[in-house]
């Protein structure tokens, strides 16, 4: 069996045991990396360092020295989660010759941890989109169907690990950015309560929303990353203490809400596959039942009030004074220079920064960022009533199947739409992941489990769970 | 036609070790550009603000030292506006439109003569990097250069409300805010830059006009008369002043208008999600009323009711820090208050080179004077070892060359005749020499004063003139 | 309604240097998503505070000094330790 379609633990235990070296590992991926990428294009950047890392770990082990749980294993790195030495781009040109001098807190302690960065994948700039069209680097394509969209913004993560060009990846999700991903992608992609994972070295998108997440192949692979990177964290104010370590525990007679609104509004191909899952849960011995989540009409207009809010101010600093790319600022006066600079920003993170400014505009403050405030404080009552009553909420990830690259890119309302299942947990901060749930027409449908705040590993319950009980096919022929 | 002033100032928190939101260094100055810095404090992508707590500690004693209420939560906001001294291109700074988040509000200082001004608020924010000109001018400079050592040097800002309405009252209230905050021992206002302030003006109910970039105190009050006289003409010519925003220029001593950046209204504040809202809880403030250093007024009351000082030599010493210090360390070398404080406000502050003051922002720049000798002199005029006259004679020369006055004394033998038997024999002499002159004064009281004259002459200045007097007066008799 | 002169402030205040078929084109799309937003004025929602986030005074970072070891400014434009920046007027 080829090494690169190993789960982390496999992978980790193989190194240590010299069952196989981490060289010999790491170079079937880049051997893989380089087969696949011109049709998939996760990347932004392939490591060069991953091979040098990788003698060093069989070093440490010929040497009998301690290694982490990850002990060589590669992971790509969404593309604005900074590591130090490889540059970080953000799909954006704003930010096309940018180094980071410093590693990213989840960058160092998957590090620590033993893994290797492979790479940095591909995502819809500063992380703006749920297709990873948006990027300057090309668009990422769906490893089931290179003609459609992979979702996004972490696209590229999603499509790096159903493509088996890494092990696990690290994503961000704002709006449902791993989620939307690993469910067009068949992945397992999860996005935890806020504050359970430090955001030090995740370039800000809409920083009250946002969370970086583990994708990998399996849930089990899932909780090993979550397990690395989670804790608090000194550089990062809005962390919450402690250092959780989460298991495939089992448990009986789980109580699952299928959330009534989701289910409606999803396409009927989405839907028959997510009702199949509630059989399959039922068998499984959990309880199901409808719920209603009546607020969640109200969450979008929230989610992108907020998010483009905090947007418009977050990229304020791309003036390409400190870092960006290579325009002389000698000659300009300032405001020209600026502008010149900044009109680098591709359409979508410009229409946001408008909008956002738009919405934070004296007069508008109340009428929009407010109540859209406001509306999280709804939400997250109605979701800690329904929380009493249900250990987790279940229902599709994404409304539609994967769709054709370009079909919904001129319209940016019509694409805000589809994220209308994922915004949620953002807006309450409350954990939330996506697991394949089937197929339909031969392209994957997710199922997203939602649960309470902290409540990661009753969750993770629920997906090991599911995920045992299904046996769905997690990488496609390429 | 009545002006209407307010004040906003800025003051460094130089007493705090790291910068506001990241563990650069607050002492930026004389360090190489760019030397002071790291991914946060330069707005890297992926860098979060972490907040000091001592600046908050600081802003609090200020705030209560300013008679501000103190809430029980304070909170951040972004301040969104492009400038390029800005790392990230906002400012995050404090903000009370949606209730009340600043560490201060609604506060009242007493100043002079019993008037006071009220306080607005109080806000903790970060200061932004320094722009350099090449070439010296922002107008002819093909190239901004800039430096971030001083980006997230936590300040605090003092805003008042517009209760002023005299420039000298504005000047006062300013020496207060100086003295408060270098005795809560927060900001050392000697420092180049570190005390900063703004002013409104505005005449006879017409639009206000905003001065910025005042970067010296002893400036404002200048800068907010031209202001008053610009408004004036304009308004005995019917022009209408305009609300805007104005520059000090500090070479030519001029407001002049300035290119107008983002208003008000486009500031587009929010609060910042990086930062939850800091609780301080009840014991915030009775804990920091604990620590906090004596203030002015306090310090004042002691001079008088401990020294026994007069209410206004009290009042000169605590006005200036510096001066009250001296003081006090010179009273512990020798305890003698009252002489030491009037060697101090009367003799030694007429030996203060003003222009080296300003440059300098010390008191006693260029002197080379100590509590030591101070207290030094006091005991000697105190021992009736040297006159009055003599102990200004001997401060005129060691305050340029730093000797003690002992020293001095002893060196120049300008120790008193205290031995009668020498005076006297200088006082025959002067009677043999003079005779004519004793005759007259024997009928004419003021040629006695002659006579005097002659033996201080003769004893180069080092007889008691008063026991002198009383010798010639009795020889006068006798003879 | 959201006007071109709005949209062409917040471009200014963005400084985002819009052409004129981009301002026409983000009129109209702004105006749709702004519409789509004006859902969130129909709902009375007086009663709920927004979420905040709290931290204690005390667990605030203590004062303590450290340096950063390595260069934090990326750009080649630099003189004498200054990063250049654009001319001011
Ligand atoms: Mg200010
Ligand atoms: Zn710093």
């Amino acid at each position: 069996m080829a090494l690169y379609t190993l789960g982390a633990g496999h992978v980790a235990a193989g190194i240590k045991s010299r069952e196989f070296s981490a060289e010999e590992y790491v170079c079937q991926l880049l051997e893989r990396i380089e087969k696949v990428e011109p049709k998939v294009n996760a990347f932004v950047t392939v490591s060069k360092e991953a091979l040098e890392r990788a003698r060093a770990i069989d070093k440490m082990i010929r040497d009998g020295e301690q290694t982490g749980p990850l002990a060589g294993v590669a992971v790509s790195i969404k593309d604005n989660i900074c590591t130090k030495g490889i540059r970080t781009t953000c799909a954006s040109k704003m930010l096309e010759l940018y180094v980071p001098p410093y590693d990213a807190t989840v960058v160092k302690r998957l590090q620590d941890a033993g893994a290797i960065v492979i790479g940095k994948a591909n995502l819809d700039e500063f992380a703006m989109g749920s297709t990873t069209e948006f990027s300057r680097h090309g668009t990422t394509r769906n490893p089931w169907d290179i003609s459609r969209v992979p979702g996004g913004s972490s696209g590229g993560s999603a499509a790096s690990v159903a493509a088996l060009e890494c092990t696990i990846s690290l994503g961000s999700d704002t709006g449902g950015s791993v989620r939307c991903p690993a469910s067009f992608c068949s992945a397992v992609g999860l996005k935890p309560t806020y504050g359970l994972i430090s955001r030090y070295g995740l370039v800000s998108y809409a920083n009250s929303l946002e969370q970086i997440g583990p994708v990998g192949r399996t849930v089990s692979d899932v909780v090993s990353a979550l397990n690395a990177i989670a804790g608090t964290d000194e550089n990062d104010h809005t962390t919450a203490g402690g250092k959780p370590a989460y298991s495939l525990q089992e448990r009986k007679g789980l109580r699952v809400g299928l959330v009534k609104e989701f289910i409606e509004g999803a396409d009927l191909a989405v839907a028959k596959v997510i009702n199949k899952a509630v059989d399959t849960l039922a068998g499984q011995g959990c309880r199901c039942e409808e719920a209603s989540l009546a607020s969640v009409q109200y969450a979008l207009p929230s989610y992108y009030t907020i998010a483009t809010a905090e947007a418009s101010s977050n990229l304020a600093r791309y003036d390409n004074v400190r870092y960006g790319f290579d325009l002389s600022p000698e000659g300009y006066e300032w405001n020209s220079y600026f502008a010149k600079a900044r009109s680098n920003f591709g359409e979508e993170v410009k229409r946001r920064i408008i909008v956002g400014s738009y919405v934070l505009s004296s007069g508008y403050y109340g009428k929009y960022y407010l109540k859209a405030q406001q509306v999280r404080s709804l939400l997250k009552r109605e979701l800690k009533a329904l929380f009493k009553k249900y250990d987790v909420l279940i229902g599709p990830t994404m409304p539609i199947l994967p769709f054709k690259i370009g079909e919904k890119v001129d319209n940016p309302l019509k694409m805000y739409l589809v994220d209308i299942d994922t915004v949620v947990a953002n807006l309450a901060g409350m954990p939330a992941m996506s697991v394949p749930a089937g197929f339909a027409d031969g392209l994957p449908v997710g199922l997203q489990i939602m649960a309470d705040e902290f409540q990661e590993q009753t969750m993770l319950v629920a997906a090991h769970l599911f995920e045992q009980a299904a046996k769905m096919q997690r990488s496609p022929e390429l | 036609m009545e002006s209407k002033m307010g004040l906003e100032i800025h003051c460094q928190l130089t007493g705090a070790k790291s910068k506001l939101f990241c563990r650069c260094s607050c002492d930026y100055r004389g360090k190489a550009p760019n030397a002071n810095t790291c991914p946060t404090c330069s707005g890297l992508p992926g860098t979060l603000p972490l907040l000091n707590q001592k600046a908050v500690e600081f802003a609090g004693m200020i705030s209560l030292a300013l008679g501000c209420k103190v809430p029980d939560e304070i909170a951040f906001y972004r301040k969104n506006y492009f400038y390029p001294d800005l790392p990230k291109n906002f400012q995050l700074t404090q903000y009370n439109a949606y209730g009340i988040t600043s560490i201060g509000f609604e506060g009242k200082l007493e100043y002079g003569d019993g008037k006071s001004a009220r306080i607005r608020r109080v806000q903790l924010e970060e200061d932004p990097g320094r722009l350099v000109y090449e070439g010296g001018s922002m107008e002819t400079s093909v190239y901004a250069l800039i430096d971030y050592n001083r980006a997230g040097v936590p300040l605090v800002e003092i805003v008042t409300e517009p209760d002023f309405t005299d420039p000298k009252d504005v000047r006062m209230f300013l020496d207060k805010i100086t003295s408060i905050i270098e005795h809560l021992g927060v900001c050392d206002t000697k420092l180049e830059g570190s005390v900063r302030c703004d002013a409104n003006v505005s005449v006879g109910g017409g639009n206000r006009a905003e001065i910025k970039n005042v970067s010296s105190f002893a400036d404002v009050e200048k800068a907010v008369r031209y202001e008053i006289t610009r408004q004036r003409t304009m308004a005995s010519r019917d022009i209408e002043v305009r609300s805007e925003t104005r520059h000090w220029d500090d070479a030519r001593k001029v407001t002049k208008e300035s290119r107008t950046k983002e208003e008000e209204q486009d500031y587009r504040y929010f609060p910042e999600p990086d930062i939850p809202v800091v609780v301080l809880g009840s014991e915030f403030v009775s804990s920091i009323r604990q620590s906090m250093p004596e203030l002015p007024d306090a310090r004042k009351d002691r001079f008088v009711s401990k020294y026994g000082l007069s209410a206004h030599v009290a009042q000169v010493l605590i006005d200036n820090k510096e001066l009250a210090d001296f003081f006090e360390s010179a009273i512990k070398i020798y305890s003698s208050p009252k002489e030491i404080a009037n060697w101090i406000v009367t003799d030694l502050m007429s030996f203060v080179d003003e222009r080296q003051k300003e440059q300098v922002r010390s008191l006693f720049a260029g002197l080379k004077i100590g509590p030591e000798h101070i207290a030094d002199l006091a005991k000697l005029v105190d021992h009736d070892t040297i006159n009055r006259a003599t102990a200004k004679q001997i401060l005129s020369q060691i305050v340029r060359t730093g000797e003690m006055p002992s020293h001095v004394a002893r060196k120049t033998q300008a120790g008193k005749i205290d031995d009668a038997g020498a005076l006297a024999q200088a006082i025959e002499s002067v009677f043999k020499a003079e005779q004519a002159a004793v005759q007259d004064a024997k009928h004419n009281p003021n040629a006695a004063n002659f006579l005097l004259g002659k033996v201080m002459q003769l004893t180069k200045g080092r007889a008691d003139p008063k026991t002198a007097l009383e010798m010639i007066q009795k020889k006068l008799m006798e003879d | 309604m959201v006007t071109k002169e709005e949209v062409k402030h917040l471009g200014w205040l963005a400084r985002i240097e819009l052409s004129d078929t981009e301002l026409k084109r983000y009129t109209s799309q702004i105006e749709e998503i702004i519409k789509y937003l004006d859902k969130l004025d129909t709902i009375p929602l007086e009663q709920f505070k927004p979420i905040v986030a709290k931290k204690k005074f005390a667990d605030l970072r203590s004062d303590e000094p450290a340096g950063f070891e390595g260069d934090a400014l990326g750009t080649k434009y630099r003189k004498d330790g200054f990063v250049k920046g654009p001319r001011m007027v």
